[in-house]
C-alpha cells in the first residue's frame, strides 16, 4: 500500500443506486416511494421514500409504518451491476475511459478530460448531461485530488480546487471514510474502524490525518494505514480504466430468407474466411466461436463452439465451415439437441447468419486448455475425432460429462463433441434418494422392459404406499437379439403365443438370489416429464457360480431395466 | 564438446533400435506400457502394452478399470459402439471424462471410425456389436501396433494378445429387501496368446471401504425419497 502520485479525478455518483436500478428495471417512476430490502433491513431508499420518513437500515415493518404505499423491491447485486453498464456507456460518450469503482460510482481521471472539454465545470456538465440524456438517470459529479476527497466532492457536487483536498477533507466526519471502501467486506472493516476512532475522540478526518502515520499503523494495522492515507488526501492506486472494444464478428444478412443448406454453405465458408481474416488483422486468436442466426420468424439462435485454433494454423476457415454446416443442418431440420425441448424455436428459413469470436487472446499467447496445453497427442486426438465427426455428422461423436441427478441415466450428460453445452444440473446439489454407489457400468439409453415374477409366476407389483405384493423370485429380461434359441423358444406355441408375436423376446427366467428396495423417487411432479418410480436392486443367478446384478424400476404398472452392474 | 566416442555410441544405439524394430536381431523389443491400476496386475502382469489388443468379455466395469489409470495419466480414450456406457461408473473408476469421446452408433462406418480412432487416440474401446469383419480386425490390430494404440474389445476378438473372460461374479451387500450392492468378487479367466495356458484369477472389485468414507453413503440417503 505504498503512496502513488495523487491523481486529480472526477467522480460521478448516482444517489441510492440499488433502488434506482431496481426502479428502472421494475418500470417505476422516480416519484414513487420505493426501497430495496435485503434480509431484515432496507439497503437503499428512494428520495420520495426518504422524504416520507423511511430510513436506510430500518426494518420492513417500521418502513411501512412510516410510508404505507412504499414499494419494496428485492435486492440483486447482479441487477445493480447490469443496469450500471448503461450509465457507464453514457459517461463514455463524454470521456474516453472510466473506472467503475462500484455500481453507482464512476471514476474518471480529470486532467485530460477537463482540457478536452475546456474546463472542469464543462466536463462536469457534459457528464451529467450525457448520463441524464442517454441513460435517463440523475447523477452528480465532483472533482478533487485523491480518492476520498473526490468521492465526498461528488456527494456535494463540489469542485475542490487543486491542492485543496486536505483542507476539504479536514472538517468531514471520520465516518465518511467508509465511503471510499469499494467492497462490502472492506466497508464493514472501515465502519468498525470509524466507530473505534469516534469513541477515542477522533471525530474528523483532520484529527485522523494529524496523527503520526507510524502510530496509526502500529495501533490499527493495514486498515488504519489505509484510512490515514485517504484522510490526508493521498491516493492508493491510479484509476484502472476499462477500454471497450468492438467484438470481432462477421455477419451476413440475406435479402430473401434462405432455407437450403447448399445455399448456406458457401456463405458459411465466406463468413469463416472473413472471421479468420478479421482475427489476423487484429493480431488475435480466439478460443471459441459463437454461431448466430436469425430466423424469418424473428427467433435468434446461437451456439458456441470450441475451436482449437492453436493446433490449426491455416485450416481454420475450412474447419469452421464444417461446424457451421452441422449447426445449420441441426437448426434447419429441427433435429439439433434443443429442438425437442420446450421453448426451442421451430425450424424456419434464416434471414441472417453471423460468427462472433470469443475468448480472444493475442497471437502467440493462447491459453493452454484444461488438459494442459496443445501437445502433440492432444492435437492428434482432436484431429481424429474431427475426422470421425466428418464421417458421421455432428451427433456422431459425443463428449460425456457427469451431472447431478438421481438415476444413473440422469447423471450422464452427453453433448456433441466440440460444442459448449454446460450440464443442466449441478453435481454439488444433495440429490436425496440418489441410487447409491457403486454406479452401474451399463446404462441403456432408454429403459428396457423386464418382468418381475413371484414364486407362483404372477407379476410383482408395488403399491403407492410402497408395499411389495410378494417377494420377487424370478426376473425375465429381454433376450440378446443375437440369441437364436430365445427367439425360437419365443416362437414356440408352448410360450403362449399363437401367430404373430408382439412385444419383446424374453430370455429364460433367472432366479432372484437377493434384492433390496423399493427405493421411491418422485421427480419433477410439476412438469411434463414427471416421473414416479420405485427402484429395486436385484442379484440374479445367471450360471452356477455367476450372479448378474441389475437395477430395476417399477413405474406406472410395469417393470423396466434401468441399468446392469456388469 | 562431443567426442568421437560419444557419437559412435549414439550411432550404435540408433542402429540397435532400428535392428530391433525391423527384426534383424533376435532380442525382443518390448513396447512401452500404459499405467495400470495395481489391483489389475494379476490379470495383465506385463502391463497394458501399447500396440496390443485385449479382449474383455462379460464385464464393462472391468473394461473401464483397465482404461482408468491410463486415462487419468493423460491418455485419450475413444469408446466406439457402446451407447449404454455408464458415464458415472467411468468417472468413479477414475477415467478423465475430458479426454473421453464416445461414438455410440458408428453403423456401417465402423471400420473407418475405428481406424481413425486407432490413429489418433491412445486407448480405443470397441463395443461388442460392431460391423467389423475378421479382415477389418486384423487391419486394426496391425494399425494399433504401428501407432502404439491399445485396443480393448468388449467381446471376443480373434487373435487378441490377451483375452479376459469373466466366468463368475459374486455380489454381496444385498439381503431380502434390504441392504444395497456393496462389492463383488470377479472370477476372470485370463488367456494369453503367448503364454498358452489359462489362468483363473479372483479379484475383489467395486468394494467400497466404509471405514474410509462413512459419511458419504448414510443409510438414510438410500431410503430417502421425494424430489
Amino acid at each position: 500500500m505504498s503512496p502513488v502520485p495523487v491523481v486529480r479525478r472526477a467522480v460521478l455518483w448516482v444517489p441510492d443506486w440499488p433502488v434506482v436500478a431496481a426502479m428502472t428495471e421494475a418500470g417505476l417512476g422516480a416519484d414513487v416511494p420505493a426501497a430495496v430490502l435485503h434480509g431484515r433491513g432496507l439497503v437503499a431508499v428512494s428520495a420520495a421514500a426518504r422524504a416520507a420518513g423511511v430510513r436506510r437500515g430500518s426494518t420492513r415493518r417500521l418502513a411501512q409504518r412510516a410510508c404505507p404505499d412504499l414499494v419494496l423491491l428485492p435486492h440483486d447485486e447482479g441487477r445493480d451491476s447490469r443496469q450500471f453498464e448503461a450509465v457507464a456507456a453514457a459517461a463514455e460518450q463524454a470521456v474516453s475511459g472510466v473506472e467503475i469503482s462500484r455500481p453507482g460510482l464512476l471514476m474518471i481521471p480529470a486532467d485530460g478530460a477537463a482540457r478536452f472539454h475546456g474546463s472542469e465545470e464543462a466536463l462536469a456538465e457534459a457528464l451529467v448531461t450525457s448520463v441524464a440524456e442517454q441513460a435517463g438517470i440523475e447523477s452528480s459529479v465532483g472533482m478533487a485530488d485523491g480518492l476520498l476527497a473526490a468521492v465526498l466532492a461528488a456527494r456535494g457536487s463540489a469542485l475542490v480546487p487543486p491542492g485543496g483536498s486536505p483542507g476539504f477533507l479536514a472538517p468531514a466526519s471520520v465516518e465518511s471514510i467508509a465511503l471510499a471502501a469499494m467492497e462490502k467486506a472492506q466497508r464493514e472493516e472501515a465502519e468498525r474502524l470509524a466507530s473505534v476512532l469516534v469513541r477515542l475522540g477522533i471525530v474528523t478526518l483532520g484529527d485522523l490525518a494529524s496523527l503520526p502515520f507510524a502510530d496509526i499503523l502500529a495501533r490499527f494495522g493495514p486498515v488504519g494505514a489505509w484510512a490515514h492515507r485517504l484522510a490526508s488526501g493521498q491516493d492508493l492506486a491510479p484509476p484502472v480504466l476499462r477500454r471497450s472494444e468492438e467484438d470481432i464478428a462477421v455477419e451476413r444478412v440475406f435479402e430473401d430468407p434462405v432455407e437450403r443448406i447448399d445455399h448456406l454453405v458457401p456463405v458459411a465458408a465466406e463468413l469463416a474466411d472473413g472471421l479468420d481474416r478479421a482475427l489476423l488483422d487484429a493480431g488475435v486468436r480466439c478460443g471459441r466461436v459463437r454461431i448466430t442466426a436469425r430466423t424469418e420468424k424473428g427467433h435468434d439462435l446461437a451456439r458456441v463452439w470450441r475451436t482449437d485454433v492453436g493446433a490449426r494454423a491455416g485450416a481454420f476457415a475450412r474447419h469452421m465451415t464444417d461446424r457451421v454446416r452441422w449447426q445449420l443442418e441441426g437448426w434447419l431440420s429441427g433435429t439439433s439437441g434443443t429442438a425437442g425441448r420446450e421453448g426451442a424455436p421451430e425450424p424456419a428459413p434464416l434471414v441472417a447468419l453471423g460468427l462472433v469470436a470469443e475468448d480472444v487472446v493475442p497471437l502467440g499467447s493462447e491459453q493452454s486448455y484444461l488438459w494442459g496445453g496443445t501437445s502433440g497427442a492432444d492435437a492428434r486426438a482432436h484431429r481424429a475425432l474431427e475426422r470421425v465427426q466428418g464421417l458421421l455428422g455432428l451427433e456422431g461423436v459425443l463428449a460425456v460429462a457427469e451431472q447431478g441427478g438421481r438415476s444413473p441415466r440422469d447423471r450422464a450428460h452427453l453433448a456433441p463433441w466440440g460444442q459448449e453445452a454446460p450440464p443442466a444440473r449441478a453435481i454439488a446439489h444433495p440429490w436425496p434418494g440418489r441410487i447409491p454407489d457403486p454406479p452401474p457400468a451399463t446404462v441403456p439409453p432408454v429403459p428396457r422392459p423386464a418382468l418381475v415374477l413371484d414364486a407362483g409366476g404372477g407379476a410383482v407389483t408395488i403399491s403407492r404406499r410402497l408395499a411389495v405384493s410378494a417377494p420377487p423370485t424370478w426376473v425375465r429380461l429381454e433376450a440378446d437379439p443375437a440369441d437364436e434359441r430365445a427367439r425360437a423358444a419365443n416362437r414356440h406355441p408352448s410360450s403362449g403365443h399363437v401367430g404373430r408375436i408382439e412385444g419383446p423376446v424374453w430370455d429364460r427366467p433367472r432366479p432372484v438370489e437377493s434384492w433390496a428396495g423399493p427405493w421411491p423417487v418422485a421427480e419433477r411432479w410439476w412438469s411434463e416429464d414427471a416421473s414416479r418410480r420405485a427402484y429395486v436392486q436385484v442379484a440374479l443367478r445367471d450360471t452356477e457360480e455367476s450372479q448378474l446384478a441389475v437395477l430395476l424400476a417399477y413405474t406406472s404398472g410395469r417393470w423396466e431395466l434401468e441399468a446392469v452392474y456388469d | 564438446m562431443e567426442t568421437a566416442e560419444d557419437r559412435l555410441a549414439r550411432a550404435r544405439a540408433a542402429l540397435e533400435g532400428v535392428q530391433r524394430r525391423v527384426g534383424t536381431t533376435r532380442d525382443r523389443w518390448s513396447a512401452p506400457t500404459l499405467p495400470l491400476a495395481a489391483v489389475l496386475d494379476q490379470l495383465l502382469p506385463e502391463g497394458l502394452r501399447r500396440g496390443r489388443v485385449v479382449a474383455v468379455e462379460g464385464s464393462t466395469a472391468l473394461l473401464l478399470s483397465l482404461v482408468a489409470a491410463a486415462s487419468a495419466a493423460g491418455s485419450w480414450t475413444a469408446v466406439v459402439g457402446m451407447p449404454s456406457l455408464g458415464v458415472v461408473a467411468a468417472a468413479r473408476r477414475g477415467l478423465d471424462l475430458d479426454r473421453l469421446a464416445s461414438v455410440p452408433h458408428p453403423g456401417a462406418q465402423a471400420p473407418a471410425v475405428a481406424g481413425a480412432c486407432v490413429d489418433g487416440m491412445d486407448v480405443v474401446v470397441l463395443g461388442p456389436r460392431l460391423a467389423l469383419s475378421d479382415a477389418d480386425r486384423r487391419r486394426l490390430a496391425s494399425r494399433a501396433r504401428e501407432r502404439g494404440a491399445v485396443i480393448l474389445s468388449a467381446g471376443p476378438w480373434p487373435g487378441a494378445h490377451v483375452s479376459l473372460a469373466v466366468t463368475g461374479s459374486r455380489w454381496h451387500g444385498l439381503g431380502a429387501g434390504d441392504g444395497r450392492l456393496r462389492g463383488r468378487d470377479l472370477m476372470v479367466e485370463v488367456r494369453g496368446r503367448q503364454s498358452g495356458g489359462t489362468r483363473l484369477v479372483t479379484l475383489p472389485f467395486d468394494a467400497d471401504a466404509p471405514a474410509r468414507r462413512p459419511a458419504q453413503m448414510p443409510a438414510v440417503q438410500v431410503l430417502g425419497g421425494a424430489a
